[in-house]
């Protein structure tokens, strides 16, 4: 009778420790499925902020760029139309004053995957003054990094950047030395003088502008980085589940 | 003898100067303007145009048009009534017509010669120059490498020669040098053809003396705007101011340690013929100072329509014109940027 009990004793505590593993396993799916609920709602959320700083950029470069055209009819306006023309525009080759520096975030996502890349865009301005030679990072991409879709932008310089590739300048975003403001003032002046020495005060308002929209304008792209990443986990994550 | 220009003038400036006042009736009204203001697209304003005198120079323009399109021709009207003037005219008259566009002359010499240190094309920068500007020897100033070669290769034969003995050096042309030589020939242009205006006597010196000491004075102010903050010298900023006008010689000495625009502002509201103007604007505000001497010129030099017997209508009605295309070079770029609501600043209502 006893050993009649004992294998039903034995099959009952299996059963009951069967039953204790399956709460816990539950139990444990239970909270990774919420911790992984809550990882989506922050990138759902993050991608939602960024969308939203993305939109607000672009209205601000909207703005920008009307203020910027309209103090340059503005300057026309005072100058004479044959001040301010394009036929001014220096074609000899020079430096461009301002390049476009591009690094690659090493982030969260795995760096096998090409689609989560984030690159960062940064803008060294004023860099032109014939001391520095021109490092652009643009010319270190390769035609098949160029195809990304999280593209790669490269701003295109008065005369070709070939002209300035140097085997020596290795250096990701080359660190500057601090300008001073009187320097960044001569450097932004030296710009104009395709206009003449003595511009209006207008024309220097226009150069702001465009100024300030080139600064928006990478800020844009940085932005539209993120977004296209924290898009791109969303899309990896939904698919993770529907499989 | 002043005062009696009744009894011989319209024996060889008559018939010009009816000419000219039937031009002058032509001008845009404040009606126009409001139209052409209320313009949603360039094409609406060639519409509105069509029903003025620039009419016959728009119609044959294709959509899509250009600002610079319709400025151009508007130009060419004002080119084909100065030309008809000018062939009709006996000395002095002509000689005076002809000082008129020595400005734009010295204007086309300082565009072509800057386009040629930039490596640009020769015939597209005579395509930029002001029809008014043009003489024959223009396409050989890209030659030049220096202002001694630019004088003895190119501007001997023209009238500007007089005003290059004061810019002449052997240094080569650059961004600084050309503004300089712009600016002096401009000054000496100003200077000569205020003493020609003096020797003309009658009405005739009375009207253009005002008008040109205007044209000085806000010249002058516009050079000590325009270099605050560059490295134009306080010296080198007197040099360019001229030697005649309102402000000559005391408002001259206080503009070239200017500063700032509130100390051209404290300067100039001690005449009471700026005071008006600045009045206008707030303080460390230029941005409406171009329109604001704009204004002033306009009503000047519609004044110089209400008397008679005088070649200052000549000269009224020439810059009356181009305040005209000025306006119309505005409104069109306000409606091609889709900016209408900007539109009145800076038009000039000429009547």
């Amino acid at each position: 009778m006893e050993e009649e009990l004992n294998p039903n004793q034995s099959s009952e505590e299996e059963e009951d420790s069967q039953d204790h593993q399956r709460n816990e396993n539950s139990r444990s799916s239970k909270g990774a499925n919420q911790e992984l609920e809550e990882e989506t709602e922050e990138k759902v959320v993050q991608f939602l902020d960024s969308m939203d700083s993305y939109l607000i950029l672009m209205d601000s470069l909207s703005s920008s760029l009307r203020q910027g055209w309209l103090e340059l009819a503005s300057a026309r306006y005072a100058m004479g139309g044959s001040r301010v023309t394009s036929a001014l525009f220096d074609l000899k080759l020079h430096p461009a004053a301002t390049t476009l520096q591009v690094t690659e975030l090493a982030g969260e996502s795995p760096p096998q995957d090409p689609m989560v890349k984030e690159p960062h865009f940064s803008l060294s301005r004023w860099s032109s003054s014939g001391e520095e030679k021109c490092c652009s990072r643009e010319t270190e991409f390769e035609e098949d990094e160029l195809q990304k879709k999280n593209s790669t932008f490269v701003l295109r310089h008065r005369g070709t950047s070939q002209h300035y590739v140097d085997d020596e300048c290795t250096s990701k975003g080359s660190p500057q030395s601090p300008r001073t403001v009187d320097q960044v003032q001569r450097e932004r002046s030296k710009s104009l003088l395709i206009f003449g020495t003595l511009v209006s005060p207008k024309l220097r308002a226009a150069q702001s502008s465009f100024e300030t929209a080139l600064e928006t304008l990478v800020e844009i792209a940085n932005m539209r980085s993120l977004m296209l990443s924290a898009h791109s986990q969303i899309k990896q994550d939904m698919d993770g589940t529907v499989e | 003898m002043y005062g009696f220009e009744a009894m011989t003038f319209n024996i060889h400036g008559g018939y010009l100067e009816a000419i000219v006042r039937g031009h002058r009736s032509g001008l845009l009204t404040a009606a126009d303007y409001n139209n052409l203001c209320q313009c949603e697209t360039l094409d609406d304003i060639k519409m509105h145009l069509s029903a003025t005198e620039y009419g016959p120079y728009l119609q044959n323009e294709p959509s899509p048009l250009h600002t610079t399109t319709i400025v151009e021709k508007c130009t060419l009207k004002l080119v084909d009534e100065y030309k008809h003037m000018l062939c009709q005219a006996t000395e002095p008259l002509s000689t005076f017509l002809e000082y008129i566009t020595y400005g734009h002359m010295i204007d086309n010499v300082v565009l072509i010669v800057t386009g040629t240190l930039h490596e640009r094309d020769v015939n597209e920068l005579l395509e930029k120059c002001h029809p008014l500007g043009m003489f024959d020897s223009i396409a050989t100033l890209a030659v030049a490498q220096n202002m001694r070669e630019l004088y003895r290769l190119v501007l001997v034969d023209t009238p500007l020669a007089p005003y290059f003995s004061e810019c002449i050096t052997s240094e080569d042309l650059d961004d600084m040098n050309i503004e300089i030589m712009r600016n002096t020939l401009y000054k000496a242009y100003l200077e000569d053809f205020y003493r020609f205006c003096k020797k003309l006597g009658g009405a005739t010196a009375e009207i253009m003396s005002d008008l040109l000491a205007f044209e000085a004075d806000r010249r002058a102010v516009n050079i000590t705007i325009n270099s605050i903050g560059t490295e134009l010298t306080r010296d080198d900023r007197r040099k360019l101011y001229s030697s005649f006008g309102l402000l000559y010689p005391y408002g001259h000495e206080e503009l070239a340690v200017c500063e700032d625009i509130d100390q051209v502002r404290g300067v100039m509201e001690k005449y009471p013929p700026y005071q008006s103007i600045f009045a206008k604007m707030s303080y460390g505000e230029s941005q409406m100072l171009d329109k604001a001497f704009y204004e002033e010129e306009v009503k000047r030099e519609c004044l110089a329509f209400e008397q008679q017997f005088h070649y200052g209508v000549f000269f009224a009605y020439m810059r009356l014109r181009e305040q005209e295309i000025r306006n119309l070079m505005w409104i069109s770029e306000c409606v091609a940027q889709n900016q209408k609501s900007r539109v009145h600043d800076s038009v000039v209502f000429i009547f």
